[in-house]
């Protein structure tokens, strides 16, 4: 494999993207945190903080995931790779469960449960397993550059 | 490039239809709604949504000459307008009458994403208008037609809803606590700055009327206290003393629970046959546009009507978390259910001789209209005919034509009711900000 554009050369849209694209991830590892705490306690602080939450994951997921929508289907400089469309599917599936769950999440009291942490748990695996797929596309990359020196 | 355009049009197609998958959650009422009026409701099963049943007209309050529509026999006459949304009546000795214009406090922290949507939905209807905080005084113009003289009674009140006057000690319920003031005849405007009697529940105040009756003899007022949420999202904590009628003693202002388990009790009256406590209800949300059914109900002394437990006596409500089987097994079905989502917020047994027969000894409701039912319902002011101090039959339209006919206007919501000395039914309007008084055809 051979990488195309210059390695040190600073990219806009992948500091934005490296930037932002941990947040949403962060913040559906909460909801899910709290949703499993909620289902245990009936305390409606932890629901409440989780429709915040899942709100605001979804809000910091809009930037990176369009720059993420751009680069695996619109660059013609860089070479897709299959870990990074399988990568970019699970982003998409499991925003849109998320996205669900923040209507889940609008329902009052219990009838939250046990829909939201279904979602949650569907939302935190498909892009936790997406983040590990792309961190094996990273040492692929790596080693195609040694493999040139 | 065509794999690419595929790719694309794929997720388009998805993001298409998940719209349709949401907007798909949303339902329209599908049973009868005379099959939800009277002592044996149906009641289909609870859903849960992603978004629930929602239709809100867009307030844009009565065209210069626009009027309500009455039933065959009867005729409207606008004695007030341009208020600050009025809610409740109250008609002194003397025939002056009272409106107490008031909205809630706004007091609710948002503490759910959900609350910032609900507020811009709701506030379309022109239900959010600000309110006046006061109370004003009308008074008929001697002679002459056309509206009446208005009068700044008393002002900066706290969203005041529940008005008496016992002899001449004038009680009125604020959001948090019940003033008293000495009523002077026959005055314009109050010269008592009045005192405490005691304090009312006033936490988060999701439902912030407190609704005001006294007892025959003076010595009791009942209060209406509605619940801190629809249905516990708020925690129980914030639900102490709330979603009950209480009962204050107007001697000292000490107070006690009189019942409990009704959601929002408004329009607390004496049946006058019976004698008994009577009170309007307006039910859960979110789980249908057919359900929960607003009520119409006596008030047993101790009795418990279900909220948030249970609905219409042992239906269990799932969203509520402890469940209290002991409480739901004791719930009390509640009299006359009054139909999903008609926000009934106005009650009045009309005892006058004014209006035709068939409007004599049994209730008026005004049915306010709420916004989690597609197509509307409520929006009217209908009669509950009564017998023996129980509803005898179902309930029949009396004042309509408060939206427009495409469900898309909103033009008024009839509240507070009243009965003047010559038998005109008055009630207070507080999206059109008028007060309006209903009579008999002059033959």
């Amino acid at each position: 494999m051979k990488a195309e554009h210059h390695p040190s050369r600073f990219s806009l849209s992948k500091a934005l993207f490296n930037l932002l694209d941990p947040i949403p991830f962060g913040f559906f590892v909460g909801v899910l945190i709290f949703d499993v705490i909620y289902a245990e306690t009936a305390n409606v602080l932890w629901m409440k903080s989780a429709a915040w939450l899942v709100t605001f994951g979804l809000l910091f997921a809009i930037i990176p995931q369009l720059i993420n929508l751009a680069v695996v289907w619109f660059s013609k400089r860089r070479i897709r790779s299959r870990g990074q469309v399988i990568n970019f599917w699970l982003n998409v599936v499991g925003i849109v469960a998320a996205l669900v769950n923040a209507f889940v999440h609008s329902r009052d009291a219990y009838a939250v449960i046990p829909d939201a942490v279904w979602l949650s748990i569907l939302t935190v695996a498909l892009m936790g397993i997406g983040r590990i797929i792309s961190a094996g596309e990273v040492v692929t990359y790596k080693e195609s550059i040694h493999g040139q020196a | 490039m065509d794999k690419h355009k595929q790719r694309w049009a794929r997720a388009l197609g998805m993001a298409a239809g998940l719209t349709l998958v949401l907007s798909a959650c949303s339902e329209k009422a599908k049973v009868d709604p005379a099959t939800q009026i009277g002592a044996n409701p149906t009641l289909p099963g609870a859903k849960d949504f992603l978004v629930p049943p929602m239709q809100v007209p867009k307030g844009v309050g009565w065209a210069a000459n626009a009027m309500p529509k009455v039933a065959p026999g009867l005729q409207i006459e606008k004695i007030a307008s341009g208020l600050l949304h009025p809610r409740q009546l109250l008609v002194l000795p003397n025939q002056d009458v009272l409106v107490v214009e008031a909205n809630g406090p706004g007091e609710e922290a948002v503490s759910t994403p959900k609350q910032v949507i609900a507020g811009i939905v709701k506030g379309q209807s022109g239900k959010g208008g600000k309110g006046g905080n006061r109370i004003t005084l009308l008074r008929k113009k001697a002679g002459a037609a056309g509206e009446w003289e208005q009068f700044v009674f008393i002002d900066k009140l706290h969203s005041p809803f529940g008005i008496e006057l016992v002899g001449d000690t004038l009680y009125v319920a604020n959001t948090g606590n019940i003033m008293k003031y000495r009523y002077t005849p026959g005055a314009t405007r109050m010269s008592d700055p009045g005192v405490e009697l005691g304090d009312l529940p006033s936490t988060v105040n999701h439902h912030w009327t407190k609704a005001l009756l006294a007892s025959p003899d003076g010595k009791k007022l009942y209060v209406g206290s509605g619940s801190n949420s629809n249905i516990t999202e708020n925690g129980m904590d914030v639900e102490y003393r709330r979603a009950a009628v209480l009962e204050v003693d107007a001697a000292t202002g000490a107070s006690r629970v009189f019942a409990s388990g009704i959601r929002n009790p408004t329009g607390l009256q004496w049946e006058p046959q019976s004698g008994k406590l009577w009170a309007i209800a307006n039910e859960r949300d979110e789980i249908g546009a057919d359900l929960v059914p607003d009520y119409l109900t006596s008030v047993q002394e101790k009795g418990f009507y279900g909220w948030p437990y249970s609905y219409f006596g042992q239906n269990v409500d799932h969203r509520v978390k402890p469940q209290r089987p002991d409480l739901v097994a004791k719930a009390i079905k509640p009299d006359y259910a009054l139909g999903s989502h008609v926000a009934a917020l106005g009650l009045l047994f009309y005892s006058g001789n004014n209006l035709p027969a068939q409007y004599k000894g049994g209730a008026f409701v005004s049915e306010h209209g709420s916004w989690d039912r597609s197509p509307l319902s409520g929006y009217q002011i209908v009669y509950v005919p009564f017998a023996n101090g129980m509803p005898s039959g179902a309930a029949q339209p009396v004042v309509t034509g408060f939206h427009s006919a495409d469900e898309k206007h909103l033009y008024g919501a009839p509240v507070g009711l009243a009965q003047d000395a010559e038998g005109g039914l008055l009630f207070a309007d507080d999206v059109g900000n008028v007060i309006w008084r209903v009579t008999s055809v002059k033959r």
